[in-house]
């Protein structure tokens, strides 16, 4: 027997008179199990009533001035009731949509307050469909969202279905309308 | 590839119409009342301009009048889906159903009575389900179930 193998075989001898396999079956699952809990535990996750996503890393729950009046931000003003990808990171912008995709004819509107004058606009949400999702920029404000069952004002329905057989969802404009009456925010 | 670019083209200019203003601006005057209630809950599925989605949404250009000869098509307008289920209170239900009748609609038929909440709270508390029967019979004057 060659050196080396005499040594492994005092190693292993050793081990074996110190451990049992059962033992050490016991220790690695115990192992295996507490790693696989982890996400389990009551840690700190993302902070709630903050914007997701979007450019600019982890939101704060005050955005700042900037981030209100940029349309590439999930803070931007206009994105108050938003569910989606925002088109400004998908090669389009908050009032297009990018190359290849059309706008569903059909819409979520609402309102948002534009912090710069006060004042409530009235909001058209138009997807952009015909191109599989972006995947960037996502960003899900849904003030006045409601569920299904008020489908008008329900986020979760995919208003590219209105676009016949081009019905994927590709990102989501934030449209102007226009100004809405004083003390009529809805 | 030429109808495909027109048809992209439209889209965009769809988009860019909606558009009328900058980002928020001073002096700039705020929808009004009907309109304001017609943006907001209606134009969502209808359009800015009523013309709705083929296949999917009526479109409400010049299609009113006829509903507005009849009792029952007078009934018809208040007990469809997207009035009857709408998030507006009667009032104002009233007040975007008047609009559209004497404007997008086409106009009322002489002798047509305005709604008002009272008659729009009667007639959305039945809405209907069979839409299609019940509008084939508004039309030709029947009341609907």
């Amino acid at each position: 027997m060659s050196a080396i193998d005499r040594i492994c075989e005092a190693l292993a001898r050793d081990v074996a008179g110190r451990t049992s396999r059962r033992g050490f079956l016991a220790r690695v699952g115990a192992v295996l199990l507490g790693t696989g809990m982890l996400p389990l535990l009551p840690v700190a996750r993302a902070q709630h009533g903050a914007p997701q996503g979007a450019a600019g890393g982890a939101a704060s729950n005050e955005p700042d001035a900037a981030a209100l009046q940029d349309p590439t931000r999930c803070e931007y003003w206009r994105h108050c009731a938003i569910d989606g990808y925002l088109c400004g990171c998908c090669g389009g912008s908050q009032s297009s949509c990018p190359p290849g995709t059309e706008p569903s004819p059909i819409t979520w509107i609402g309102t948002c307050r534009n912090p710069a004058d006060g004042k409530d606009y009235v909001i058209s949400y138009n997807d952009c469909c015909g191109k599989s999702a972006c995947g960037r920029c996502a960003c899900n404000r849904n003030e006045g969202d409601q569920p299904i069952y008020v489908p008008a004002l329900s986020n979760d329905i995919n208003w590219c279905a209105g676009k016949g057989g081009d019905i994927v969802y590709h990102c989501s404009t934030a449209v102007l309308v226009g100004l809405a009456p004083d003390g009529a925010a809805k | 590839m030429a109808r495909r670019s027109r048809r992209v083209a439209a889209g965009a200019l769809a988009l860019v119409g909606a558009v009328a203003h900058a980002d928020g601006g001073a002096g700039e005057p705020a929808l009004d009342g009907a309109r304001y209630l017609y943006v907001l809950r209606c134009q969502g599925c209808h359009g800015p301009d009523g013309a709705g989605m083929p296949g999917g949404v009526p479109d409400l250009r010049g299609a009113l009048t006829p509903f507005t000869r009849t009792q029952a098509g007078r009934a018809y307008l208040a007990r469809v889906p997207g009035v009857a289920q709408s998030p507006l209170d009667d009032a104002e239900l009233a007040v975007v159903l008047n609009w559209l009748v004497d404007g997008i609609g086409g106009g009322a038929a002489p002798g047509f009575v305005a709604y008002d909440a009272a008659s729009v709270g009667r007639l959305r508390a039945r809405p209907l389900v069979g839409v299609a029967a019940a509008r084939r019979a508004a039309l030709a004057g029947a009341d609907a179930d």
